[in-house]
C-alpha cells in the first residue's frame, strides 16, 4: 500500500503576528515553525495503514521553503521512507487549485494508493489542496475523516458531520482523503528513527520549476482582526437582564 | 545445665542437615548474586569510610527502620538487635552438637543473665510485630505474607527454646529442646534466600552500596554521529539493570514505606512504587537469570510519578526505588510513546529552547545582563522567564531586591536555555542533551550561579556533573538569602503577621540536602513558624515534578494531597522554595480554603525576606 | 444570473448556512447590481424549490437525478460543476459546511475555478464585491484576489450573514436535468448515525457553558447542564470546580486544561486566573456573570452581568426554551 502524506510547516499556533510591510504575508523572523497539527494525525494514520498492511512506502511530500526540511525530516524520523520536497520561496503561491497541480506533477511518476493530508493548514486555512489534487489525479476523495479502513481495492472512511453525526462509505482506491485531528495517537519519534532519518532520500524539486499553471487567487492584504474589546454592562433587574442576554444570544452573536 | 553428649549418629544428622542447609542457602544466595554480578556498573566503593558509618548508622543504630516508623521500628530494633546477641550462642549451640562447645558451661551460665532478658525483648518484640501485621494488618504491608508467619514462628521457638534450654532439664528434654531448636536455625537457613527474610544478609551490604548522589540513574550519552550499531548498543543497554539496581531488587523487604510517602499514590493515582518500581522486577530477574528487564516495568504507573525521591529516601534497606527515569527514557528514546502534552513540551524546547516556545522575555530584559565581572549568574529558569505563574516574577523581583540591598552582583544570561529538567526527568534524554550542550556553552567560564528554581539548580549542578566536569558551583536562593543573613549583609525585623509554615520543595530537601537555610530566613521574620507534618527531608511533594506540571489529565489529586495539609495545618501563610511549588499552592489552595477562611498566602522565602527587610 | 446560490439539503428544508447564503447574495446582489439564481438538487430538489421560490432571487432551478439521491462527492460535484457550466453565473456561492468543504474543492479542480472558502466579510469595491477570510489560526484577516472573471466558488462562515435578513418575493421555478455517469460515483456511502458523547473535545466546540467556584455547591451543576442542553453548549469549568471534584478533568479548561475558542464562551462565576484566561482567551464572544465587580475576567468580557448566577442561569434557561 503506497502512501502520499501531504505534510506542511507552519508558524506555531501560540504565536503573534505581525504583517510584513506589503500585507502579503507575515513577518517570519523569530517565529516558531511546527508540523501543520492536522498533517501530524495525517501521517500517523498513513503509518498506522502500512504497518497493517505490512507493506509498501510512506512518501512524504512538502511544498515550502527551505525550513520545510525540518518538518519533513520529523516525519522521516517518525517512520517515513522517503521524502520530496518541493522548494518554494517568498512570496510563497497562496491559491490552493495551483499548489494542487505543482504537487500533482512532482508525483506524477509516482502510483499512490492513498493520499492523505491534513484538514486545513493552520496558516491559509483553506483545506482544499487534498481534494483538489485527488481531483486531478482520479482519485475518490473525503474530508473530515476520522476513522478508516482499506479493504482490497477500497478504503471505508468515517466521515464527522455536524452536530455529533457521523457517517461511514466506501470509496475505491484510490483515494485522497483530508484527516480530521484526533482520529489517532501520533508517535514521537524514537532515537533509532532520527537517526536513520538523516539518511532517508529527500528528493528536492523546485516550484518555479514545476508549476505550470496560473494563480487562481492569492492573498491580497494581511491585517490584523480588531479586537477592540468593549465590555457592555448589562445592568438592570433580573429580568431586563436575561432578555437583554437573550438579544445578544439571538441578533449578536447569533446561535439558534 | 552440663554438656550432655551427643552420638555418632546425632552428629552425622546434624553434619548432613546442617552442610544441606547451608548448601542451599550459599547457593540460593549465590544464584541471586550471579545476576547481580551481570548488571551494568560495578559496585561502589568510593568513599568507603562515608559508606561504613552509613551502614552503622542505619543498621546498627536503626536510623531509618525506627525514624521512618517509630514504634514498629524499634520492635523490629529488638528483634534485630537480640539476633546479634544471641549470634555467639548459636554458633556455640551447633559447636556443642559437634562435641565442641566454645563457651565454658559457667560463661554461657552467667550469659544467660543477660540473655534471657534479651529473649524476652524480642518475643515482646516479635509478637507486637506479628501482631501488627496479622491482626492490625496496614495496607501497606500488602497481601499476608506466609513467610513473615513463619519467621515470626521461628523467632518465637528460638527465644523459648533458648531460654527453656537454661533450667534445669532431664536429658532427654534437654536434647529434644536442643534439637528444636536446631531445627528452626535450619530452617531459616533454608526460608532466608528464598524470601524477603534476605534482607538479613543484603541489607547490609545494599546500604554499602547505595548510592550518594539522589537521584541515581546511568546518564544516557547520545552521540548522533554514532554508527547504527553503537546506537543499538546503546539502547539494547537500557533496559538492562545495573548491580545495584538488581541488588536493590533482592533486598527489598516489602515493608510498603515507599508507597506510603509516595504522592502519587497518595493522591489516588494507580503508583504504587513498593510493586512498580520494585517487586515486579523480582520474577522476571529469577526467571530469566538476567539483568535485561526494565522492560517489564509498569508504563502507565511511571509516568505518574512526580520523581520527588520521598521513597528512596525512605527506604530503610538502602533501595533507590524510583524508577520512572528508567520506564520513560525507554518509552521516549526506544518507542516513541510519548502523550501528546510532552510532545508539545519536547517540540518546545527543540524549537525555542524554552517549555513555552516563547521568544522572548520582558522579565529577563528588565534586568542586568551578565557580564564576568559580575558575582552571580542569576539563573531564571523558564517558569520565572515566561511567567508560567506570572504572579512569581514578584518572588524573583524581591530576591534581587534582596542581593542590591547586600551589594552583591548578578545578571541573567542573555540565552539562557532550559536547564532541560522537564526532558531530563520525562526521558527525553536527546533533548536533554541538547539543552546542557547549550547551556554549558553559554555558561562559559562562570563560577557561580543562582537560582530560585530548585530543579534548575539539581539539573544544573549534579545532573549536568554526572555527563562531564563542570566548572561552577549552583547555590539555590535560600542559600545565599541565609548567608547574606549570617554575614549582616541584609538585615530583616520580625515584622511578619500571623502564622507561617514552610513547604519544603523536594528538590531542595532531599536531592539538594538543604532544609536549613530557608528555616534561618523564615524564622528570623518571624516567631510564629510552624512545621508542616512530613516536613523537611520527609516532605511531600507538590505533585509538578517530574514534567506533571504539564500533564492535562490528572487522574488523581497528587496536587491537592500537600495543599490539603497546608490548609489543615492551620496556617495564614505557606512559604515556598520552588517556583513550582508556589503555582501549586496558588492553584490548590484555592479550592481546598473553606470559605469561612480568609485565603491563605502564599510567598516565596524571597518575598517574606524581602518584605522584612530593613534598607539603610 | 449573475450570483447563483447553491442549497444544502436539511432533511428537507434548506439548510440555515445556504439562507445565510441567500441573505449574502441578495445583499450583494443590491449593491453590486447583480441578478440572483438559486439551485436546488437532490432527493428533495422540488420541497427545496418550492420554499426557495418564496424568496426575491430571479430564478430558481431544481435539479434532480437518481445519482444525486444519496450525497456523494463525485456525484455532487459533477452536477454543480454541470450546472455552473452551463449557467455561468460570475459568482457561485454556498454556505461553509462540512459537505461544501468536502466537494466544493472537486468543483473548483473541474472547472479550473477559484474557491473562496470559509468568507467571513466582502467589501464592495466598486461595484465588485471584494472577499476575505481568516487566515493564521483566525488572527488575521486576508482579502482573497481572483485573478480573472467568473465563474468564482465562494463560500462563507456560518453568521457572515443573518437568515432573518432574507427579502421575500416570488421567483420562477425551472427544472434541469444533466446526465451523470454511473461509473463517475465510486463512493458508496452508508446512514448517518449519532454517536454518544465521549470524553467532551472542548477545543472543537461552538457554544461553551463554563462554571467556577461561584456556583457555589455540587448540587447546582443540573441548573448548568439544563441551560447547556438548551444552548446546545458543551460545558466547561476552571480548575477549583474539576479539584473539588464537581466535574470530571476533561472538562477543565485553562493552562491545565484544554484550550478552547467557541463562538460563546458564557463564564458562569468564574473570577478569571491567569491559569483559567490562558485556556479560553481565544473566544471570539466572551460574556462574564459574576457577583464579584472586579473579577478580572471581566476585562476580557464582550458583554458582563455583575448578578448572582444562580439567580440568572433557571431564568435563561428558561427564556430560551
Amino acid at each position: 500500500m503506497n502512501i502520499c502524506v501531504l505534510i506542511k510547516q507552519v508558524p506555531g499556533s501560540e504565536a503573534q503576528f505581525n504583517v510584513s510591510g506589503d500585507g502579503s504575508w507575515i513577518q517570519e523572523t523569530e517565529l516558531p515553525f511546527e508540523m501543520n497539527e492536522s498533517d501530524n494525525y495525517a501521517l500517523e494514520e498513513a503509518l498506522q495503514i502500512r504497518e497493517q498492511k505490512g507493506a509498501g512506502e510512506v512518501v512524504i511530500v512538502s511544498l515550502g521553503p527551505d525550513r520545510s526540511q525540518k518538518v519533513i525530516r520529523e516525519a522521516l524520523a517518525k517512520g517515513a521512507d522517503r521524502a520530496i520536497h518541493i522548494n518554494a520561496d517568498a512570496p510563497y503561491n497562496t491559491d490552493p487549485y495551483s499548489i494542487a497541480s505543482t504537487l500533482a506533477n512532482a508525483v506524477k511518476d509516482e502510483r499512490f494508493d492513498l493520499v492523505l493530508s491534513g484538514l486545513q493548514s493552520e496558516d491559509l486555512g483553506f483545506g482544499q489542496t487534498g481534494v483538489i489534487l485527488g481531483e486531478m489525479l482520479g482519485m475518490t476523495t473525503a474530508t473530515l475523516v476520522v476513522g478508516t479502513e482499506v479493504q482490497e481495492g477500497k478504503i471505508k472512511v468515517k466521515r464527522e458531520l455536524e452536530a455529533g453525526w457521523f457517517q461511514w462509505q466506501t470509496m475505491d482506491l484510490p483515494a485522497s482523503l483530508a484527516i480530521q485531528s484526533g482520529l489517532n495517537t501520533p508517535r514521537y519519534p524514537s532515537l533509532k528513527g532520527i537517526m536513520t532519518a538523516k539518511k532517508k532520500e529527500i528528493k528536492k524539486l523546485n516550484f518555479v520549476d514545476i508549476c505550470n499553471v496560473d494563480e487562481l487567487q492569492s492573498f491580497a492584504g494581511l491585517s490584523v482582526q480588531h479586537t477592540e474589546k468593549q465590555t457592555e454592562m448589562i445592568e438592570g433587574n433580573i429580568d431586563q437582564i436575561v432578555n437583554r442576554l437573550v438579544d445578544v444570544f439571538k441578533n449578536e452573536i447569533r446561535i439558534n | 545445665m552440663d554438656n550432655f553428649q551427643f552420638s555418632s549418629i546425632e552428629k552425622i544428622i546434624l553434619t548432613l542437615s546442617t552442610l544441606t542447609c547451608l548448601g542451599s542457602f550459599s547457593y540460593e544466595v549465590w544464584r541471586r548474586f550471579k545476576i547481580v554480578l551481570k548488571g551494568r556498573e560495578s559496585l561502589p566503593f568510593d568513599q568507603f569510610g562515608k559508606r561504613c558509618w552509613r551502614v552503622v548508622r542505619e543498621v546498627l543504630f536503626h536510623e531509618k527502620v525506627m525514624g521512618g516508623r517509630f514504634w514498629p521500628g524499634l520492635m523490629h530494633g529488638l528483634v534485630f538487635w537480640g539476633f546479634l546477641v544471641f549470634g555467639l550462642i548459636t554458633i556455640n549451640h551447633f559447636a556443642t552438637g559437634f562435641g565442641v562447645p566454645l563457651l565454658s558451661s559457667s560463661f554461657h551460665h552467667a550469659y544467660s543473665y543477660f540473655g534471657i532478658p534479651f529473649a524476652i525483648l524480642v518475643l515482646i518484640g516479635i509478637i507486637a510485630l506479628a501482631y501488627r501485621r496479622f491482626i492490625t494488618r496496614p495496607k501497606y504491608l500488602g497481601k499476608t505474607s506466609p513467610t513473615s508467619g513463619l519467621v515470626a514462628v521461628f523467632i518465637a521457638i528460638l527465644m523459648l527454646t533458648y531460654i527453656f534450654g537454661e533450667w534445669d532439664l532431664s536429658p532427654l528434654v534437654w536434647k529434644i529442646n536442643w534439637w528444636l531448636h536446631t531445627s528452626v536455625i535450619l530452617g531459616f537457613l533454608w526460608l532466608v534466600p528464598r524470601s524477603k527474610h534476605l534482607h538479613l544478609v543484603l541489607a547490609p551490604v545494599n546500604i554499602f552500596f547505595k548510592p550518594f548522589i539522589l537521584p541515581d540513574h546511568t546518564p544516557v550519552e547520545i552521540d548522533l554521529e554514532a554508527s547504527e550499531e553503537e546506537l543499538d548498543n546503546m539502547l539494547a543497554s537500557l533496559t538492562k539493570m545495573t548491580m545495584n539496581q538488581a541488588l536493590d531488587v533482592f533486598s527489598c523487604v516489602e515493608c510498603g514505606r515507599c508507597t506510603e510517602v509516595c504522592p502519587a499514590n497518595r493522591g489516588g493515582g494507580i503508583l504504587d512504587p513498593k510493586n512498580h518500581f520494585m517487586l515486579d522486577l523480582r520474577d522476571p530477574l529469577m526467571e530469566t537469570g538476567d539483568v535485561d528487564v526494565l522492560a517489564k516495568l509498569n508504563v502507565e504507573a511511571g509516568w505518574e510519578c512526580t520523581t520527588c525521591q520521598a521513597c528512596t529516601d525512605v527506604c530503610p534497606v538502602g533501595n533507590h526505588v524510583e524508577k520512572s527515569d528508567e520506564i520513560r527514557r525507554l518509552e521516549v528514546l526506544v518507542e516513541g510513546k510519548v502523550p501528546q502534552e510532552y510532545q508539545k513540551l519536547f517540540n518546545n524546547l527543540q524549537e525555542s529552547g524554552n517549555t513555552e516556545g516563547a521568544f522572548s522575555s520582558p522579565l529577563a530584559d528588565s534586568l542586568p545582563r551578565y557580564n564576568s565581572e559580575m558575582e552571580y549568574v542569576l539563573w531564571l529558569g523558564c517558569f520565572a522567564r515566561y511567567g508560567l505563574d506570572p504572579d512569581f516574577e514578584n518572588s524573583v523581583r524581591s530576591f534581587t531586591k534582596i542581593l542590591d540591598a547586600a551589594k552583591v552582583s548578578y545578571g541573567v544570561l542573555e540565552k539562557e536555555h532550559c536547564s532541560g529538567d522537564p526532558a531530563n526527568r520525562l526521558g527525553d534524554k536527546l533533548t536533554f542533551s541538547m539543552l546542557r550542550g547549550h547551556n554549558v556553552k553559554e555558561l562559559g567560564g562562570a563560577k557561580k550561579i543562582v537560582t530560585l528554581c530548585p530543579h534548575c539548580a539539581v539539573n544544573l549542578g549534579s545532573e549536568y556533573a554526572k555527563y562531564g566536569e563542570i566548572n561552577y558551583k549552583v547555590e539555590h536562593h535560600t542559600q545565599v538569602i541565609e548567608r547574606l543573613l549570617n554575614e549582616g549583609k541584609i538585615i530583616v525585623e520580625k515584622g511578619e503577621k500571623g502564622k507561617v509554615t514552610f513547604h519544603d520543595p523536594c528538590n531542595l530537601s532531599r536531592m539538594m540536602d538543604e532544609v536549613d537555610a530557608p528555616r534561618k530566613a523564615i524564622t528570623s521574620v518571624t516567631n510564629d513558624f510552624m512545621e508542616l507534618e512530613e516536613s523537611g527531608r520527609k516532605t511531600l511533594c507538590c505533585g509538578a515534578g517530574g514534567g506533571l506540571w504539564w500533564k492535562k489529565e490528572t487522574k488523581g489529586r497528587t496536587h491537592l494531597v500537600r495543599a490539603e495539609q497546608v490548609v489543615e495545618s492551620g496556617a495564614d501563610t505557606v512559604v515556598t522554595g520552588c517556583n513550582f511549588c508556589y503555582g501549586m499552592m496558588k492553584q490548590g489552595l484555592g479550592a481546598l480554603t473553606p470559605d469561612d477562611r480568609s485565603a491563605i498566602n502564599v510567598k516565596d522565602v524571597a518575598d517574606i525576606v524581602a518584605e522584612n527587610m530593613i534598607t539603610s | 444570473m449573475d450570483i447563483l446560490v447553491v442549497l444544502e439539503d436539511k432533511n428537507g428544508r434548506i439548510h440555515r448556512m445556504s439562507l445565510e447564503a441567500i441573505a449574502g447574495a441578495q445583499q450583494i446582489g443590491s449593491e453590486c447590481g447583480l441578478s440572483i439564481g438559486i439551485l436546488a438538487f437532490g432527493k428533495n430538489a422540488s420541497a427545496l424549490g418550492e420554499q426557495a421560490k418564496h424568496y426575491d432571487v430571479e430564478e430558481v432551478l431544481t435539479l434532480e437525478n437518481e445519482h444525486l439521491n444519496d450525497y456523494t462527492a463525485d456525484g455532487y460535484a459533477d452536477a454543480v460543476a454541470n450546472v455552473i457550466t452551463s449557467e455561468n453565473p460570475a459568482l457561485v456561492f454556498f454556505g461553509h459546511t462540512y459537505q461544501i468543504r468536502d466537494y466544493a474543492p472537486r468543483v473548483s479542480a473541474k472547472l479550473k475555478r477559484p474557491f473562496l472558502n470559509d468568507v467571513v466579510s466582502y467589501k464592495n469595491e466598486s461595484g465588485k464585491p471584494v472577499f476575505s477570510k481568516q487566515a493564521f489560526n483566525a488572527k488575521l484577516i486576508a482579502e482573497l484576489n481572483p485573478n480573472s472573471a467568473g465563474p468564482i466558488l465562494v463560500s462563507f462562515q456560518s453568521a457572515s450573514f443573518s437568515s432573518d435578513t432574507i427579502q421575500s418575493g416570488s421567483a420562477s421555478l425551472r427544472s434541469i436535468s444533466i446526465e451523470i455517469d454511473a461509473s463517475a460515483i465510486k463512493t458508496v456511502p452508508e446512514d448517518p448515525f449519532q454517536e454518544a458523547a465521549g470524553g467532551v473535545d472542548l477545543s472543537s466546540a461552538e457554544l461553551i457553558v463554563s462554571i467556577g467556584r461561584g456556583i457555589g455547591k455540587e448540587e447546582n451543576i443540573p441548573l448548568v447542564q439544563e441551560l447547556a442542553n438548551v444552548m446546545g453548549a458543551e460545558i466547561a469549568s476552571s480548575r477549583p470546580v474539576v479539584d473539588s471534584g464537581w466535574l470530571p478533568a476533561h472538562h477543565q479548561v485553562g493552562s491545565s486544561g484544554q484550550t478552547v475558542a467557541p463562538k460563546l464562551y458564557l463564564a458562569l462565576g468564574i473570577s478569571g486566573a491567569i491559569q483559567h484566561v490562558v485556556g479560553m482567551k481565544g473566544s471570539k464572544n466572551i460574556i462574564v456573570i459574576n457577583k464579584d465587580p472586579d473579577a478580572p475576567l471581566f476585562e476580557l468580557a464582550d458583554y458582563g452581568v455583575v448578578g448572582d448566577v444562580l439567580e440568572i442561569i433557571p431564568k435563561l434557561t428558561e427564556a430560551l426554551q
